[in-house]
């Protein structure tokens, strides 16, 4: 029982060491503040390792409790970013707070995934049986995408299509994981597809460029293909054994943009190669399987489908990250979580972490 | 619960596409990324040696190469370049939009260090290497040019250096020539150009992102090209140049016992320099001067020999035994030849062989023409090594034409008639040879016999390739032959209506042939080939006057030739 907090403690406790020596080997070069970032980050981590510890013994049920307070507020802080966040790289995405900017997209996908577990492991009062098995397409499609919508609204308009088309992925999943019925999800699936052509209108310039450039990266060189033809050949150059920590020309001469955020995986590829990467991903991996096995053995459905949630969050951006590196995926603003320097990020994922350890640690009780 | 069952075998296969793509990039094309990364951030900044001197036969230079330095920077973001070439324009002295403007005309990539300021003096050198050490993305890169410390000497034997033209390129290309390599065009320099060309070193630097120099990852020192030393004697060609500036045309002179080439001259000529410094309008000057500066007249030349080619009769005339030392005509100042007229240029009286050389009688040698027949003179004149090339190291050598009628046949369908012959006796009618040639002609009669391979190139390197290029074919006269002949010749000088009678007041015996080429258009051109000194010949002297007037003249040319070389105790 107690073995889950310790596995993804060591497991993240690794991960987070790789990224602040990855944090530290991109910016230990440059001049003023920069050099002091993986001090920041070591600092993000000790904060972040406290919420662990907190939240782990924390009963996760208050969440339950409190899961319309946790979605206000996170409502609430999108709409202030949306009225006076601070603007950096082209997108409003940050709070800015007495010495730190604050991301609260990276907290609202928690609080969305808690307020979606939340809604589908409502019971009847008479039976004990889930009513999410009963829901008819209103209460168990329109309803809760409602919910999710407006988020996810606030969050693309930031804008920032990664994290709210993360968050469309997480609640098709959920749904999923319910008992609504299959008809209504593919129904959703559908509708949402169709239009897509429709939406090409509505998305950004850079947006637009971003997924043309994927398909393509060389069409643009030195504009918008050139953070992942460079972070191809980072990860590339690196070969079977890497070159080397401090070393790689890629990182350490600067040619790779955000080679301590979203690119901090070619950062660390370039350095550590091919077996070093494989580790990486096997952490990962092995974080996410530990996810896994904690929601299938909690017999609370809330705790269940929480644990799906945060697990599935965990992957895709795991997933959508790395892919977007390697560019194979198109390149959206998500961090790697763990690795990339941020403090919301960083929080928010030890937070959820704490959660799901807290819903191994509980759920004997019930 | 098997809807959960699906998450699993979906994260399984997520993670499978990381490994696979991770594998592809790494494994797969990881050596082509590595390049890609190293072409990122690695610049090479290529530094020339020096190509390699020219020398005389005792060594002394000819034509070297003087340092002189270039400015080159790195190329980055346009705030650091504007903060650089300002400070560059104060230590330089020079505007920045001079700079700027550079930096424009040469940028040709972000990878390739751009020259902003080239040929600045050592002292500006010294004052910017100080400064690299704050700014270290600038380069300062010593680059050996050309220098010609004898201006226009000897220009058409050397030749002049430019940047490589196309036709070159695609020829060279395999060799290792690239564009804007600088190659000879001409003479020695194009020539030996494999050799005398220096090898390109260079600097391997690193940069970031912004072009910015970061460090130094190796260094590979250039090499410099193999010396050339020539043949020729500077003190010669100072003289033969000197004597014959400021007329067309040209002097060869050439040692007969073994073929080297002492002195050669073409006029009018041009000073290499000018392609150095890429003086253009000097440079059009030069391809469209009318006269041809840029030609070589002693090889690339060819001109009627006219009455030193009968020389070339006379030995045909006494090997085939038609005449022989007791054999005279009588010159009345004409003769008839069919039914048409050829005239001689005065009336000589009766003529023997050894007279009518001395006096270039013309009568004489129409009737000896017929004798001998015109194909005989034909192959005589090629076993005299005229009509094809004399295998010279020089470019662009031309062969020389002497006519037969069976080429005539061939080629024109038209008959010869003995008034061809007649014309062909004393060097006229299609007949054409180069100075060159002549001379080597000549060195038959000073060395006894023996037709020599005339050569410039003394040596390559450490490499003395003079025994290996002393080629004597023995041409296979009869001893009295030559005899004869070379008293003809000796009479030219020294009998008192010969024709070069005025070398005869020279310390040195000279002895040689005049000639006076009739063209169609202009003056006359004068000829004189002789050898000296009469008795042991050390020198075979070729002096060619483009429309010069009588053979006369050209003997004065060489007799003033003569006289200084004999001042300076040179014979």
């Amino acid at each position: 029982m107690r073995n889950s907090f310790l596995r993804i403690l060591i497991l993240v406790l690794i991960i987070s060491c790789l990224g602040v020596l990855s944090i530290y080997s991109s910016t230990y070069q440059k001049e003023g503040p920069w050099q002091d970032i993986h001090k920041r980050q070591m600092l993000w981590l000790i904060i972040g390792l406290v919420c662990f510890v907190i939240m782990s013994h924390i009963n996760y049920r208050r969440l339950w409790d409190a899961n319309y307070f946790i979605y206000g507020v996170a409502l609430f802080f999108l709409f202030l970013v949306f009225a006076l966040g601070i603007i950096r790289l082209g997108a409003q995405r940050w709070l800015r707070f007495a010495w730190f900017n604050f991301q609260p997209s990276e907290f609202a996908k928690l609080a969305v995934i808690i307020f979606l577990a939340r809604y589908f492991s409502r019971k009847s009062a008479d039976d004990i049986s889930l009513l999410s098995g009963k829901f008819g397409i209103f209460k168990g499609i329109i309803l809760p995408f409602i919910f999710v919508a407006v988020p996810m609204f606030l969050i693309i308009e930031q804008p920032d299509l990664g994290s709210g088309l993360m968050l469309l992925l997480v609640f098709v999943a959920l749904l999923y994981l319910t008992h609504v019925r299959l008809k209504y999800i593919f129904t959703l699936i559908l509708i949402l597809i169709l239009p897509v052509p429709f939406f090409w209108h509505f998305l950004r310039d850079y947006q637009k460029q971003r997924l043309l450039v994927f398909l393509n990266p060389n069409i643009d060189p030195l504009g918008a293909g050139y953070t992942v033809i460079q972070s191809r050949i980072a990860i590339g150059s690196g070969g079977l054994f890497g070159r080397g920590w401090l070393s790689g020309t890629q990182s350490q001469l600067y040619f790779l943009p955000e080679s301590h955020t979203d690119f901090i995986f070619a950062t660390f590829s370039e350095q550590w190669g091919f077996l070093g990467s494989i580790l990486l991903l096997l952490l990962y991996y092995l974080i996410i399987r530990q996810g896994f096995i904690i929601a299938q053995r909690t017999q609370d459905s809330f705790g269940k489908l929480l644990a799906y949630g945060i697990s599935l969050l965990l992957a895709l951006q795991v997933f959508i990250n790395i892919a977007m590196n390697m560019g194979i995926a198109p390149v959206v603003g998500l961090p790697l979580p763990l690795m990339s320097y941020g403090g919301s990020s960083v929080l928010a994922t030890f937070i959820a972490l704490g959660i799901l350890v807290n819903i191994d640690r509980t759920r004997s009780v019930f | 619960m098997d809807r959960k069952n699906i998450f699993n075998v979906l994260i399984i296969l997520m993670f499978a596409a990381l490994l696979a793509s991770l594998a592809n990039l790494d494994l797969l094309q990881g050596v082509k990324f590595r390049k890609l990364s190293d072409s990122n951030c690695i610049r090479l900044i290529a530094q020339q040696g020096a190509r390699g001197n020219i020398l005389d036969r005792n060594g002394e230079v000819i034509v070297d190469s003087k340092i002189s330095y270039d400015v080159l920077i790195l190329p980055q973001d346009l705030s650091q370049l504007d903060r650089i070439l300002g400070s560059l324009s104060r230590i330089l002295g020079v505007e920045v939009k001079e700079l700027k403007t550079a930096f424009r005309n040469n940028y040709f990539s972000s990878s390739i260090p751009v020259t902003v300021a080239s040929n600045i003096d050592l002292k500006k050198a010294i004052l910017l290497g100080e400064y690299k050490l704050e700014e270290p993305s600038i380069i300062i890169q010593p680059r050996p040019l050309r220098h010609y410390p004898y201006g226009s000497l000897a220009a058409h034997v050397i030749g002049y250096v430019n940047e490589i033209d196309r036709w070159r390129l695609t020829k060279l290309e395999d060799y290792g020539y690239k564009t804007k390599d600088i190659v000879g065009f001409g003479g020695v320099e194009e020539k030996y150009d494999y050799y005398l060309r220096q090898e390109e070193g260079g600097l391997s630097v690193e940069v970031n992102h912004r072009g910015k120099f970061m460090r130094v990852l190796g260094f590979e020192p250039p090499s410099n090209g193999k010396d050339i030393q020539l043949t020729l004697d500077l003190k010669i060609q100072k003289i033969v140049e000197d004597t014959l500036s400021g007329h067309k045309g040209s002097i060869v002179l050439m040692d007969p016992q073994s073929g080297e080439i002492l002195a050669l001259a073409s006029y009018p000529n041009f000073n290499p320099a000018v392609f150095v410094g890429k003086r253009s309008k000097l440079i059009a000057g030069l391809f469209n001067n009318p006269d041809s500066p840029l030609i070589n007249r002693a090889i690339s030349s060819s001109y009627p020999p006219a009455s030193v080619f009968k020389i070339v009769l006379a030995s045909a005339a006494l090997e085939l035994k038609k005449i022989n030392l007791y054999t005279i005509f009588l010159c009345r100042g004409s003769t008839m030849i069919g039914a048409r007229k050829f005239s001689c240029w005065e009336v000589h009286g009766i003529q023997d062989v050894v007279s009518a050389i001395a006096h270039s009688c013309d009568v004489f040698f129409y009737r000896t023409g017929l004798l001998v027949g015109a194909q005989n003179i034909h192959d005589y004149a090629l076993r005299l090594g005229l009509s094809k090339p004399a295998g010279f190291e020089l470019p662009y050598e031309t062969s020389g034409f002497v006519p037969s009628p069976l080429w005539r046949k061939i080629n024109k369908f038209q008959s010869w008639f003995d008034g061809d012959t007649a014309n062909l006796s004393i060097g006229q009618g299609d007949c054409l040879v180069s100075p060159l040639q002549l001379a080597n002609m000549m060195a038959v009669f000073a060395n006894g016999g023996y037709l020599t391979s005339p050569y410039i190139i003394k040596a390559v390197g450490a490499l003395d390739f003079s025994a290996k290029k002393k080629k004597l074919v023995r041409v296979g006269f009869k001893k009295s032959t030559y005899e004869i002949i070379g008293r003809g010749l000796r009479e030219v000088v020294s009998d008192a209506k010969g024709t070069a009678n005025v070398l005869s007041t020279l310390e040195v015996e000279v002895a040689g042939k005049t000639g006076t080429a009739q063209v169609s258009h202009g003056a006359t051109h004068a000829w004189f080939v002789g050898f000296f000194p009469y008795d042991k010949p050390k020198y075979v002297i070729c002096v060619l006057l483009e429309n010069g007037g009588a053979g006369h003249a050209a003997s004065v040319v060489a007799g003033q030739i003569i006289g200084a070389m004999s001042k300076q105790g040179l014979i």
